[in-house]
């Protein structure tokens, strides 16, 4: 097997050889023609390039495949303050959608919109609708417990609980009363993880200390932990960015195997992470979601300015 | 201008700058240098000051830990022992006549000598012969040994408390006594031993006899009240504040109110607790049970403080791993938090109790100063407490209190010291755990 090395942005933007394995997905050279009106942009800054664009979000070319998360106008406010403003995107099964943007564009407090984690933080408030199989996640119906327990979540720094591997897998099937027995339970802490690409690592330490695995094994049992209870979607809030590149290169091919049997979303700063391991891009920038589309499209026809210097490394 | 190049305005410059840094980083180093021997000389002096303390205590205390014992062989004459009642019967005259007549003394008309040698017995003679007498009466008409302690004067003179050179008029005893003593000590009959008196006794009004029993005892009742209503509403309201609690203004008075209680001087909680649980609540005075919720009721602030400072320090990336597991609020803070959380609250716990175990002031106000023979059992029972028995001995009149005052601060410190060592190898046990 080959090692898929972390690459920068530019070296993505660049026209030099590029890795067989990732053309259909990337395409050589990022940079084509610029459409006219790109063009004028470029050549006399206009203001709408500046500040967000006040109509709602361009839904480009809508996904093929069933939809698994609808979020419909999604705004978010901290404390008064919008940090999110009327965000609509389609999320399909199966598929790895990646939030990408600027730092406090808005796309981690989206993110935690779809588990309702922005209810842990005091004075958060979300307005919109979000609809996860046609169930609206924000309704009073809908304990925020069994949200968590179908959508699973993956933090920026390795976060395992300070008690043994096996219990941290565990942990999750436990609390919900998803297993019965001890058997059982072995059997479905190693399935996670196996999945999760860590059994051959620690199937003979088991019980010692979850604080003694590197940080990117870390965060593969963080992941294992989130799948051990079988949810529909797994969000991942910048997974990599606290691991060096070979654990990256790992967690993203990982990310690869995962997509078949989940809805992944995730959160992410490396333009060239996105391009790897996505097939749905989602733009942000001032908390507002700025253009949509197949990873591929975004990478190569950026409709909007803005994604077009973000991608290209012109600001972020 | 000057016809210096850029080059050399630039060279000129950099040499100034780096002599100017150079001229900044030796007074920089001058002024670390001079902070670390600030910081030894606090330190030092700190030592020194606990060490006079430590030494001036043990000096002080460390011969209340051993006392001396007379054995005296005494006739139980018939003639002068009550059967029916042995407790009447003056014991301690018939040992000093006896003694007296041994040692070839003769004694006045008035008995004179007779009571200066009762005086240097201890009053206990008196009860273990009148024991030995109701529990065998076959020993009237025998001569039997009995070994008593020596009387707290006499005790004092042999540790060299007492000395001879002192002018007679200004010491407890007479030159008399003294030679009686020294011969006494010269025939053999007199055996220095360890005090268990001082643990195995209440208090008493003879200091030979005084022990610090009761006062362990009602402390550690005391004790164990306070810990059992401080610590789990302390540890409770802390883990609501920080967890649940609502952010809003009437948690933030709570908050400040519980931030100004720990500052409240212990007295003030003193009044409270003869307010609330003497004069309204009717609790008798003096217990247990009053010490210990008095003590709760001061020991409550700090232990919130330490309780919520130990969980604002788990980070919050646990919370978040549980809450995203679709963990409860509950199982998140108590099967995650908590525990990470338990070495801090164990810490405060222990230290807010030994705080409490020391404190005096509250006590005097609930009536714990009086005084209280013998060793309490119940928690509705007046007792003594370590605290409060050193604040009587070092007020009492006799000196052989001095010396167990410090003996019984002493053993207050011991306490401390196992509390406090007790903190620690919990705290080391729950933090080794992972």
């Amino acid at each position: 097997m080959k090692f898929r090395i972390f690459r920068s942005a530019e070296d993505q933007t660049g026209a030099g050889p590029v890795d067989p394995t990732e053309t259909p997905r990337m395409g050589g050279q990022v940079l084509p023609e610029v459409t006219p009106s790109k063009g004028r942009a470029a050549a006399e800054p206009r203001l709408e390039d500046a500040t967000p664009v006040s109509n709602a979000t361009v839904v480009d070319s809508p996904p093929v495949g069933p939809i698994k998360i609808a979020a419909r106008d999604v705004s978010v406010f901290y404390e008064g303050k919008q940090a999110l403003y009327d965000v609509s995107l389609d999320i399909p099964d199966k598929t790895v959608t990646a939030l990408i943007g600027p730092s406090g564009c808005g796309k981690s407090t989206f993110l935690r919109t779809m588990n309702r984690m922005n209810d842990t933080i005091a004075g958060a408030k979300v307005t919109g609708r979000i609809a996860m199989d046609d169930e609206d996640i924000n309704d009073r119906s809908i304990d925020p417990v069994l949200l968590r327990a179908r959508v699973g979540m993956v933090f920026q720094r390795p976060n395992p609980f300070p008690k043994s591997i096996y219990e941290n897998v565990a942990y999750g099937p436990k609390i919900h009363g998803l297993v019965s027995s001890k058997a059982e339970m072995d059997e479905v802490v190693e399935k996670a993880l196996k999945r999760a690409g860590l059994w051959e690592e620690v199937a003979d330490r088991l019980q010692s200390s979850a604080m003694g695995l590197s940080g990117g094994q870390q965060q593969r049992l963080v992941i294992a932990r989130a799948i051990a209870v079988n949810p529909e979607v797994i969000l991942m809030d910048e997974p990599c960015s606290a691991l060096d590149p070979i654990a990256t290169a790992r967690i993203e091919e990982l990310i690869d195997e995962l997509r078949e049997r989940f809805c992944i979303v995730i959160v992410t700063h490396s333009m060239a992470q996105a391009a790897r391991v996505s097939q749905r891009t989602a733009f942000f920038h001032m908390g507002r979601l700025v253009e949509t589309g197949d990873t591929e499209d975004i990478f190569q026809n950026p409709r909007e300015r803005r994604t077009l210097d973000y991608i290209t490394g012109r600001f972020g | 201008m000057t016809d210096a190049t850029p080059d050399r305005i630039d060279g000129v410059a950099a040499k100034g700058r780096l002599d100017r840094l150079r001229a900044g980083l030796k007074r920089r180093h001058a002024k670390e240098t001079r902070f670390k021997w600030y910081g030894r000389l606090a330190i030092a002096a700190a030592m020194l000051f606990l060490a006079v303390l430590l030494v001036r205590i043990v000096e002080q205390g460390h011969t209340a830990f051993y006392t001396h014992t007379v054995t005296v062989p005494v006739y139980m004459d018939p003639a002068r022992i009550d059967r029916a009642y042995p407790q009447g019967s003056n014991f301690e005259q018939l040992a000093a006549e006896q003694q007296l007549a041994r040692m070839g003394v003769q004694d006045d008309a008035a008995g004179t000598r007779a009571a200066q040698m009762k005086r240097l017995f201890s009053s206990e003679l008196k009860f273990v012969a009148a024991d030995l007498v109701s529990k065998r009466s076959e020993v009237i008409g025998e001569t039997v040994p009995l070994a008593v302690p020596l009387s707290d004067d006499a005790d004092l003179y042999l540790k060299g408390e007492i000395s001879r050179d002192t002018p007679e008029d200004q010491r407890r005893l007479t030159d008399q006594q003294i030679a009686w003593l020294d011969r006494m000590q010269a025939e053999g009959v007199i055996g220095s031993h360890f005090n268990t008196a001082l643990f195995t006794n209440g208090d008493s009004t003879q200091p030979e006899l005084a022990g610090v029993l009761g006062a362990v005892v009602g402390s550690a009742l005391m004790l164990m009240v306070t810990a059992l209503i401080a610590i789990p509403l302390g540890v409770g309201a802390a883990i609501w504040l920080e967890e649940f609690a609502p952010k809003n203004r009437l948690t933030d008075i709570i908050e400040v109110n519980i931030n100004n209680l720990a500052a409240v001087p212990s007295i003030v909680y003193g009044l409270l607790g003869l307010a609330l649980f003497i004069n309204w609540m009717h609790l008798p005075r003096a217990s247990p049970i009053v010490g210990g919720l008095v003590l709760a009721l001061m020991a409550l602030p700090t232990l919130v403080i330490a309780t919520r400072s130990a969980l604002k320090a788990v980070p919050p990336s646990i919370r978040e791993a549980a809450l995203a597991m679709g963990a409860s609020k509950t199982q998140t803070v108590f099967s995650h938090v908590l525990p990470l959380a338990m070495p801090g609250v164990m810490t405060g716990a222990i230290i807010s109790m030994a705080h409490a175990l020391g404190e005096t002031a509250p006590l005097l106000l609930i009536g714990m100063v009086s005084f209280v023979p013998g060793v309490p059992a119940a928690i509705d029972q007046p007792v003594g407490a370590l605290p409060s028995l050193i604040y009587i001995w070092e007020n009492a009149s006799e000196r052989a209190f001095h010396e167990r005052t410090a003996a019984a601060i002493i053993v207050l410190l011991v306490f401390m010291i196992i509390m406090n060592a007790a903190a620690i190898i919990l705290r080391r046990r729950f933090e080794r755990r992972w």
